[in-house]
């Protein structure tokens, strides 16, 4: 029995040990996961959002890109190589329609190339509601790439994966 | 009020190696289960009605198809890039074959197919076309609005996860 509780007391402190050691010490995985957390916080709207947040969070939006991004959202007509403000702007124009907004990502699959890049595979779901009161639920698979510029993680490409073809 | 040895002995067990070993099994035939065989799901959206309600919880039978393929009327789980965000849609149409909707009505190989799972009329019209190898065409049973609105089309095989338990 007294053996028994030594395990245990050695369990839980180890546990202990490899919890602290991840907080401290993120890996390269984690930093890639917080900038879809970053996206995914300043993609969502709150109900009565005022405009210093929607500035701040379009700032944010803003930060999260490299200088351009390669983006194709067919479902959405946005197509090509836009810069930094042209995805802001999109992203400011696209939130003004909902009054409700919530993005999340799902299904991390995440490989890093030699080029200090992260090919990012994914599940992106959108839920909200529009200004004219209509329920929006959308489902999408990503196929993302992030670069590491000066010690962050930049998206440079975002593509929808077509998974029922029409 | 004394609680009788048994009720406090299944509530508050000694920690032995038996009842460890009896809990670890426990949580493992429990992950094998519900993780791999019977994985549990929410159905949230209205395309599978009146056949499946939003809210209903159901669990997707991963082995339905390990030996055999869908078949026309099947419904099936469709995953995006993992498991954690699904589509269910029913079969109606099988590799090889020719896909039609006419002003509301389906047509398999130019045979107008028969739906009794339909409830409301719709008024959908797709050209012909053809279902590509290793593919089934997926719609759901509510086509209730404009069709695109709707999200169905061509599924590859592997991306079938199972079926619905019922």
């Amino acid at each position: 029995m007294v053996r028994t509780k030594y395990i245990l007391i050695a369990l839980i402190l180890i546990a202990i040990g490899i919890g602290v050691s991840l907080t401290l010490f993120q890996s390269e995985e984690k930093r890639v996961k917080k900038q879809f957390h970053l996206l995914s916080k300043g993609v969502s709207k709150e109900p009565g959002e005022n405009i210093f947040t929607m500035d701040q969070k379009i700032k944010k939006i803003s930060s999260l890109f490299d200088e351009s991004c390669e983006i194709n959202i067919p479902a959405h007509s946005v197509s090509g190589r836009l810069s930094r403000d042209e995805i802001t702007g999109y992203a400011a124009r696209g939130r003004l329609h909902f009054t409700q907004l919530n993005l999340k990502f799902y299904d991390f699959n995440i490989a890093f190339t030699q080029e200090r890049g992260a090919s990012v595979h994914l599940t992106a779901r959108l839920t909200g509601k529009t200004t004219t009161g209509e329920n929006v639920e959308e489902a999408h698979e990503l196929d993302c790439l992030l670069k590491r510029i000066e010690k962050r993680w930049l998206f440079d490409r975002i593509e929808v994966v077509e998974v029922l073809k029409k | 009020m004394a609680i009788n040895k048994g009720t406090r002995q299944f509530f508050l067990p000694s920690l032995t190696p038996a009842f460890l070993i009896r809990a670890g099994c426990v949580a493992l035939l429990a992950y094998l289960i519900f993780g791999h065989l019977l994985t549990p799901f929410r159905i949230k959206g209205h395309s599978m009605e009146p056949t499946y309600q939003n809210g209903e919880f159901n669990f997707c039978w991963r082995i339905r198809y390990l030996f055999s393929t869908p078949k026309r009327g099947d419904v099936v789980v469709i995953r995006f890039t993992g498991k954690r965000v699904t589509l269910l849609k029913r079969v109606v149409a099988l590799e090889g074959e020719e896909v039609q909707f006419r002003d509301g009505r389906l047509f398999i190989n130019g045979n107008e197919l028969n739906e009794p799972y339909i409830h409301t009329p719709y008024h959908w019209t797709l050209s012909p076309r053809k279902v590509e190898p290793n593919s089934v065409y997926v719609v759901g049973d509510n086509r209730s609005g404009l069709m695109q609105n709707h999200f169905f089309g061509q599924a590859s095989l592997p991306r079938i996860l199972g079926g619905p338990l019922w």
